[in-house]
């Protein structure tokens, strides 16, 4: 029997085993490898998530026996547990759905996207589980960079030139925010000689070396986070990769960039930032939510159109920052809303870059002007499509609404109308481009459609069961959850 | 002057040229160099911090110096992809640069 | 307790059937099924109430008198409906997806009658103004898609007051936000002390006007209901409507007197009610002119609701549910007989015209139809004053609104093969128009405790024939004059506005597009990250 702190360590170790394991053994050991590893990672995640939701008490883990400042400490909190859960069955799905294309026939010669695709994966998956589970400023650092080394390679998995650019293009921009947040870091420590969060947040005062280092630890964040107006990578990097890739990358990478921001702004440095910065978030993540869907609804190709929600969905996130940062009722109302906008849209732009990687292997293209009569010849996958979808502009049962809802609720609330309206109108953009892609998909063409490739049902199946996901997330009743707030309330009356 | 200081403000003078190289060449090979440059003014501002942990009597604060050697490893393995990147770019295109196209006007 | 729960979950049943793809096809013959448990709720159980399992969103689904009168009618329109879609959709290759719409879109129509908390009522109030969608897109006109997306736009805006409304009324009602299965009772109890009164009931009567087409919320109206299928059509038009007016009925704080609110009200449905039967008498195509009718229908229920609002009457809820009651049957029966009349060949005269006129006229209160006894429940509501002069004018122009209606039924050109007329067609059609009459008048006497000598005396017959004969005699008189009335594109003026408006969206859209462009070139994005960290060290030390 392993002892539940030590889950928090294997978690971190068993895909990084994994990416060793599958480089050793090439070919199609590679994906048996990834297989396995996504089977042990759901039993880890939900090993934690089930120790935290009956304990109700954080986990963690002293590597080496060394405490902090000194040594480095792994820490699973609720947040930790809901984003071990959702990167498990996000990245599961992927997997499952990446089999088809990233297949590595017996007794041909080894091909290099395969491989790439299953290291990377796991990488990228590495990456994720050391954000959530690290308990200092940089170790933080070091898993978002591999983070994003590993993601980067996703993008140009195809090797086409503009890929190429754009991979490269998000790579440079990615490392200017780390080295912004690296500085940070280093501000932080000389101020209070340690980086580890519970000890930060006992130390941190309201100080010019903080503000400045959170201040630009936050801005380099916003740049790996793509939050308008730093989206310059995001669209050509998502919409130009591979259908497994852009859904690994629009439901996941971003999330983690954001998961480190809440980490700095919540957990060690609370309450610093004050108001006004938190303000000034949510307006950037405001402007994020109207450009992004006004430029959604003007793209003609799909996968375009999917990357410019993300830029659009994002920004409900940094709601966050005003209205879990204010004290009061609403706060637990809004920490649960905006960390549910997070896992729901996780779920649903995943099932929905699949279904639109489908799509477009069964069109040979993604134009969409060419969808008419499109639920006729792939009545599935448009489905899944239709429910991702609802999840996105917030339309009951699903998801999105669920977390919208509670935003909403929250700013009411809290008296902050102005974010309600930006929700509002952001839900009325979504609709339009979803429905934009859904009306001639449903109605329209009288001539049957000619499909260049067959769709094998049980990727439709997988596709779809992503997409009923997110509508189930949709139950979750209408109140703060408790296994979100496990860890969060000690370690407030910690600090105070 | 004290040495940290002078450090300190060397480290910012190299962050300061790193920015400015990453904001105006157009050139990646130059940008990515120009971004060592600011990895370099990070890990020198590192150095000075474990210098003034010295004051509590010890030779100097192990802590920020092992932080450094893993961030030139990150910066290393950074610059190592962004290079294989670009080399790539290059044997597809036959060029080193990475033009976005311009905005479009209003119509 | 079982009525309410089958109500429910029969359609959703048969919907599910749907992924097999045989039973797809043959659904179209059971529609009419789907509606019998809602039906059975509203005679067996109005009274009923039912918890549904905790771990289902904690739903309450109950009924209460007004409530199951509107859902019983709804259900029986939606049986006749059903009954004559089984022969519309015969040999229609779209019929599979036509009949999951449907289901999904009665589950919802009968449900929101039901659903007693905030989650439930704005799910199911959803379902039906979203799945109406499908029904909408699936019709034959040129146009269809241009149509559904010009519905789905109206709808998810309405939504979007509705969701805001209800996230402050819950805050109202409760410290923990909508959850817990909040119920609407409660949320509108706690209205009367709630800060955020006046916007509350501002996005209520924005929201519910949406679906009620309220002026100028009615742009979607005449569009989708000359669209959809016929049955759709009927169904659309008489029951999913309703939703609107049960939503007003639950969430309007009908026993707070708040007299501004309620001229508020009163005079934005008249305007509904005056300005639909003038664009209406312009319009030639019969479906078009129902529609209209029906958006000054719903008018007037808005201004019997606004009458309440300011002065509250413990019967508001029941009148107002009959009078609806009777425009349901009505409204869906006269969609159901357009799409008969030009398949009746010679009979037309006896079998469609004559039931039609009688439905048509009662809406205006014609003596001795449902439409006398419900213009003669909603009369103490109107009084004496100038709502009440507005209400018998507003008789007057429905007269000379369906009178002009008959006319155009009766030009419809006959239909190539006459000889389809099928069976089930005209029995449906006959059996809905005999409801009309029957159900109101068996409502009037049983549930509203109204007294047959009142009814039948000779000054409320005199009342209610006069503004009828004005108005169908001003159409008949107008009728030579109908080539030379001005033509309303697509239906109306707004249109015109509409597209100004969409031409300013375009280009706001094409100036958001080119700041993007800019935007996102390398330089400005690197000064923008540095101009955010300043910008954020500025904002922390400011505040210090």
């Amino acid at each position: 029997m392993i002892a539940p702190a030590a889950l928090l360590v294997l978690a971190i170790i068993l895909p990084a085993a994994g990416v060793v394991l599958a480089l050793a053994a090439g070919g199609r050991g590679a994906e048996r490898v990834a297989m396995a590893v996504i089977a042990g990672g759901a039993a880890i995640a939900l090993a934690i998530a089930g120790t935290l939701w009956s304990t109700g008490a954080p986990l963690s883990y002293i590597i080496g026996g060394w405490a902090p400042p000194l040594g480095i400490a792994l820490r699973a909190d609720g947040l930790s547990a809901f984003m071990l859960l959702t990167s498990a069955l996000v990245i599961g799905a992927i997997g499952l759905f990446a089999r088809a294309t990233y297949v590595q026939p017996a007794g041909t010669p080894e091909r290099r996207a395969p491989l790439v695709f299953w290291i990377m994966l796991m990488g990228v998956w590495t990456g994720l589980n050391a954000v959530w589970l690290a308990g200092d400023l940089f170790s933080l650092y070091v898993a978002l960079e591999l983070l994003t080394f590993s993601a980067v390679p996703l993008v140009s998995l195809e090797g086409k030139p503009e890929t190429l650019a754009a991979a490269l293009r998000y790579m440079l921009f990615a490392l200017i925010g780390s080295i912004l947040y690296l500085l940070g870091c280093a501000l932080l420590y000389g101020g209070y000689g340690t980086l580890d969060i519970v000890l930060l947040s006992r130390l941190a005062r309201p100080e010019p070396v903080v503000f400045v280092a959170l201040a630009l630890m936050t801005a380099g964040l916003a740049a790996k986070t793509a939050l308008f107006p730093l989206h310059l990578w995001l669209p050509p990097a998502h919409a130009g990769a591979p259908a497994a890739a852009s859904a690994l990358l629009s439901a996941l990478v971003v999330k983690g960039s954001f998961i480190l921001m809440v980490r700095l702004w919540f957990d060690s440095l609370p309450g610093i930032a004050g108001d006004g910065a938190a303000q000034f978030m949510a307006a950037l993540g405001s402007a994020a939510i109207i450009v992004g869907s006004v430029l959604a609804l003007r793209q003609e190709r799909l996968k375009l159109m999917i990357a410019y929600s993300t830029v659009a969905q994002i920004g409900y996130l940094f709601f966050l920052f005003p209205l879990a940062g204010a004290a009061g009722d609403w706060e637990r109302l809004a920490w649960t809303g905006g960390i549910m906008q997070l896992v729901a849209h996780a779920v649903a732009k995943a099932a929905m870059f699949m279904a639109a990687g489908l799509i477009g292997e069964a069109l040979g293209h993604d134009r969409i002007a060419g969808f008419a009569g499109l639920g006729r010849a792939l009545p599935v996958v448009m489905f899944a499509f239709g429910l991702a979808g609802m999840s996105l502009m917030g339309l009951p049962p699903s998801g999105g609404f669920v977390a919208k809802a509670m935003l909403l609720t929250a700013s009411i609330g809290e008296g902050q109308w102005w974010w309600a309206v930006v929700i509002m109108i952001g839900g009325l953009l979504a609709a339009g481009y979803m429905f934009r892609v859904l009306t001639p998909a449903l109605a329209g063409g009288a001539a049957p459609v000619i499909l260049a490739a067959r769709i094998s049902r049980p990727r439709q199946a997988i596709v779809l069961g992503l997409a009923i996901c997110a509508l189930l997330l949709g139950l979750m009743p209408l109140r703060p959850s408790a296994l979100l707030e496990v860890g969060r309330t000690t370690q407030a009356a910690e600090v105070r | 002057m004290t040495p940290a200081t002078l450090y300190g403000l060397c480290s910012a003078v190299l962050v300061g040229a790193g920015l400015y190289g990453a904001l105006v060449n157009p050139q990646p090979l130059r940008k990515i160099l120009a971004l060592n440059l600011l990895g370099s003014g990070t890990f020198l501002l590192f150095g000075v911090i474990a210098r003034r942990g010295a004051a509590a009597g010890l030779g100097g604060d192990p802590v920020p110096q092992a932080m450094v050697i893993t961030g030139i490893v990150v910066a290393f393995s950074a610059t190592a992809l962004a290079v294989a990147l670009l080399l790539r770019v290059y044997q597809e295109t036959g060029r080193t640069t990475l033009e976005q196209p311009a905005p479009k006007d209003v119509v | 307790m079982i009525w309410l729960a089958a109500t429910l979950l029969l359609p959703l049943a048969m919907l599910f059937a749907c992924l097999s793809q045989t039973l797809r096809y043959r659904m179209s013959n059971w529609l009419s099924v789907a509606a019998v448990p809602g039906l059975g709720a509203a005679l067996f159980a109005p009274e009923a109430s039912l918890d549904l399992p905790p771990f289902l969103l904690r739903l309450r689904l109950s009924l209460d008198l007004p409530s199951a009168i509107l859902l019983g009618v709804a259900a029986l329109l939606w049986i006749a409906a059903g009954v004559y879609a089984a022969a519309w959709l015969r040999d229609d290759p779209r019929r599979g997806r036509i009949a999951e719409w449907w289901l999904l879109t009665l589950t919802g129509s009968l449900g929101v009658f039901m659903a007693a908390d905030l989650v439930s009522f704005y799910l199911l109030f959803s379902m039906v103004s979203l799945a109406a969608y499908g029904l909408i897109i699936e019709g034959r006109a040129a146009d269809a898609q241009k149509v559904g997306l010009i519905y789905v736009a109206l709808a998810v805006f309405g939504e979007a007051l509705l969701l805001m409304a209800f996230v402050m009324l819950a805050q109202s009602g409760s410290a923990s936000g909508p959850g817990d299965g909040l119920l609407i009772r409660d949320a509108v109890a706690a209205l009367a002390v709630s800060p955020w009164r006046n916007a509350i009931l501002a996005l209520i009567i924005g929201g519910f006007g949406v679906k009620l087409g309220m002026v100028p919320f009615h742009v979607w109206m005449p569009i989708t209901y000359r669209t959809a299928p016929i049955p759709a059509a009927a169904a659309l038009s008489g029951a999913a409507v309703k939703a609107g007016a049960i939503g007003l009925l639950r969430f309007l704080p009908l026993g707070l007197a708040l007299p501004d609110w309620g001229n508020v009200l009163t005079t934005l449905g008249f305007i509904s009610a005056f300005y639909a039967v003038l664009i209406g008498v312009t319009q030639t195509n019969p479906r078009m002119v129902l529609a209209f009718s029906s958006i000054s229908q719903m008018g007037v229920i808005a201004a019997v609701f606004g009458m309440g609002l300011g002065a509250p009457n413990a019967d508001l809820a029941l009148i107002v549910a009959f009078y609806a009651a009777h425009h349901t049957l009505v409204k869906g029966g006269l969609f159901l007989g357009v799409g008969l009349a030009p398949l009746s060949g010679p009979r037309r005269t006896w079998l469609v015209l004559v039931p039609a006129a009688i439905m048509g006229l009662g809406l205006a209160g014609l003596p001795l139809t449902g439409g006398a006894l419900a213009k003669l429940a909603i009369k103490p509501v109107l009084g004496d004053g100038w709502a009440g002069t507005l209400g018998i004018l507003s008789s007057l122009a429905t007269a000379l609104l369906m009178t002009h209606f008959l006319f155009r039924l009766a030009a419809l050109p006959e239909a190539v093969a006459p000889n389809a007329l099928h069976g089930r067609l005209r029995w449906s059609w006959l059996m809905i128009a005999a409801a009309s009459v029957v159900v109101p008048w068996a409502l009037y006497l049983m549930v509203m405790s109204g007294s047959v000598a009142y009814a039948l005396s000779p000054a409320s017959l005199w009342a209610s024939l006069w503004p009828v004969v004005v108005g169908a005699t001003l159409a008949a008189g107008l009728r030579p004059w109908g080539s030379r009335l001005p033509r309303v594109p697509d239906g109306d003026i707004v249109m015109l506005v509409a597209a100004r408006v969409a031409r300013v969206a375009g280009r706001t859209a094409a100036a958001l597009e080119w700041l993007d462009g800019a935007l996102r070139q390398w330089p400005v994005a690197v000064l923008s990250l540095l101009a955010i960290s300043a910008i954020l060290a500025a904002l922390m030390l400011v505040r210090v």
